[in-house]
């Protein structure tokens, strides 16, 4: 585990809890640079002054935010720093809620707590207590100078592997024993689905065909392993890339688009026979193709 | 109407649904542009190309990957989509699982999917699929590539919209196996201290309200801009004292109990909490 990234407090009622902050997640992407199409050489940003038309050093770029057209407010980074707030190395836990009652879109960035300098004993009480009763700690947490709403809730017993049902839910106060936090997105932050335009059928789907879904559905219903998952497109990608780089052509395949499924009740008769497995079937054939 | 990052089909057994994908997440931060410190003129980027020292439209652009050993390849968009075809243009539903089955740290980012278009075949594959999974705690696990990344996505209805969650995969999960859990038998809590700590969080527990935890960062960077526009100062405020841990935990919670009692109210407990402090 990578060094602690964050030091400082929980607290809840008059109980301090010293913990660490380490980083849950790591980013597998493949990153790429930005090139000049011609002859392959790097792109670089440079800034100008829209008014001498010179080149500015990063040094005497000072940041301004526009209340008006053309209109600016310079700050300096300390007074845009002094929006974190007085609580930089306290995280109070305000109130407790049923952590199965938010909503996956609130969930933004994951990390573990670890227990702090002689701070051992408060921080099982409160991963133990928050076990025993199902429950989360909402509180604010300033990381990098700016504000964020957290959730702090005891992790379940291995975050990469499938728990056992209703019994491991009941469980968690078994669970590895470690305090997670959460960075959330606020309310105000997300589109509501009721303001979006859904164009709607001229008939609604039939009662028939809607069984018939729920059987496909059901059939294809498995417990979650996120192991199960592997990005295999990652590996394809490094795979062209080293091909690329020896000089071989690339062959490029145009995605075929899908035709919408005119005859729904025929497509899910068809799914239902190949037991739901029609999607899968056809995608070796693609991949021969 | 919001801008569609990714066009293609979700595909379920054989019905396929044409949909968009759209964000769900609205950018409600203040943003700051580069002026120039000394006359206040706003900076311009531009790019730059490093060989010539000519500026690049952006109809020249392209990317490079750059291996370990330092070589570089240059690869076209098209050259990326090739990579796996199918998924640049399909979500192919491959299981249904139990939402309360998936741990939240696998969530990243939330969007819609809305059909692609207003004809009768995609609206009425799009209204199968949501009435289907309107019923259910069921949601549907499938992968996909969006500008060059592979993600796992959790499909689901709120409101009758399809709403896709961007997953993270397992590897890029860390273990937690080394992180200080407090683990030992030593630090295990009397019953008498586990039953005063559910005291205090049962004491202090809530319903779930989004709707009421504001964003106090943006407004006070709101503030800070308008002072400083009206020609005042700003000064960072005075860090809040982190308080050390306490020897004796259950003294700490008897205090907090009798507190949130003689109060009657946990809110009035918190602020005298916060002025002995």
């Amino acid at each position: 585990m990578p060094r602690s990234i964050w030091n400082g407090t929980i607290t809840f009622g008059l109980i301090a809890v010293p913990i660490k902050v380490h980083s849950a997640t790591e980013d597998k992407s493949v990153h790429f640079h930005l090139v000049h199409e011609k002859d392959g050489a790097r792109v670089n940003l440079k800034r100008f002054c829209s008014k001498e038309g010179k080149e500015v050093p990063y040094k005497q770029v000072a940041k301004g935010y526009e209340t008006r057209a053309g209109e600016y407010v310079m700050l300096s980074q300390e007074e845009i720093n002094a929006a974190a707030g007085e609580r930089s190395r306290l995280i109070e836990l305000e109130e407790f809620v049923c952590q199965e009652h938010i909503d996956p879109v609130f969930y933004d960035r994951s990390y573990y707590l670890g227990a702090g300098e002689d701070g051992q004993d408060a921080y099982r009480l409160l991963h133990d207590a928050l076990a025993r009763c199902a429950r989360a700690g909402i509180g604010r947490w300033v990381f990098h100078n700016r504000e964020y709403l957290v959730v702090v809730r005891p992790m379940r017993d291995d975050p990469g592997g499938a728990r056992k049902g209703e019994a491991g839910r009941r469980a968690n106060g078994r669970s590895a024993g470690i305090l997670g936090l959460h960075t959330m997105r606020f309310a105000d932050e997300l589109v509501d689905a009721a303001d979006l335009e859904v164009p709607e059928p001229s008939r609604a789907p039939s009662k028939r065909e809607i069984e018939m879904a729920g059987e496909l559905v059901d059939s294809l219903h498995h417990k979650f392993k996120p192991g199960a998952f592997k990005d295999t497109y990652r590996e394809r990608l490094l795979d062209m890339l080293t091909r690329k780089a020896k000089g071989e052509e690339i062959e490029i395949e145009q995605p075929r688009e899908h035709e919408p499924s005119d005859d729904l009740m025929a497509a899910l008769e068809a799914s239902l026979a190949s037991g739901g497995k029609g999607s899968r079937k056809r995608k070796k054939s693609t991949a021969r193709s | 109407m919001a801008r569609s990052l990714w066009t293609g089909s979700l595909s379920f057994g054989l019905v396929n649904v044409p949909v968009v994908l759209v964000t769900a997440v609205r950018d409600l931060d203040l943003h700051f542009h580069q002026l120039h410190e000394k006359d206040g003129a706003p900076i311009e980027v531009k790019r730059w190309c490093s060989k010539e020292d000519v500026e690049v439209p952006s109809e020249e652009l392209t990317h490079s990957y750059e291996f370990d050993d330092g070589k570089e390849v240059v690869v076209s968009d098209e050259e990326l989509d090739a990579v796996e075809p199918r998924k640049t243009r399909t979500i192919d539903v491959e299981q249904f699982v139990d939402l309360a089955d998936v741990d939240p740290i696998y969530f990243d980012h939330p969007y819609f999917l809305l059909p692609a278009s207003e004809d009768d075949g995609s609206t009425r594959a799009y209204r199968l699929l949501a009435e289907v999974m309107a019923g259910t705690e069921r949601a549907a696990l499938g992968r996909f590539v969006m500008r060059a990344k592979e993600y796992l996505a959790i499909v689901r209805v709120r409101n009758g919209v399809l709403t896709l969650t961007t997953m993270l995969f397992a590897d890029e999960v860390r273990p937690a196996k080394d992180v200080d859990g407090a683990t030992q038998k030593a630090h295990k809590p009397a019953a008498k201290e586990l039953s005063a700590a559910i005291a205090v969080v049962e004491e202090l527990s809530t319903e779930w309200d989004p709707d009421k935890h504001k964003d106090q960062y943006r407004k006070r960077l709101k503030d800070i801009v308008a002072r400083k526009r009206k020609g005042g100062t700003v000064k960072a405020p005075k860090a809040v004292e982190e308080p050390s841990p306490v020897p004796d935990l259950m003294a700490a919670l008897e205090r907090t109990l009798a507190e949130m009692k003689g109060e009657g109210n946990g809110e009035r407990s918190r602020k005298r909490q916060k002025q002995e402090a």
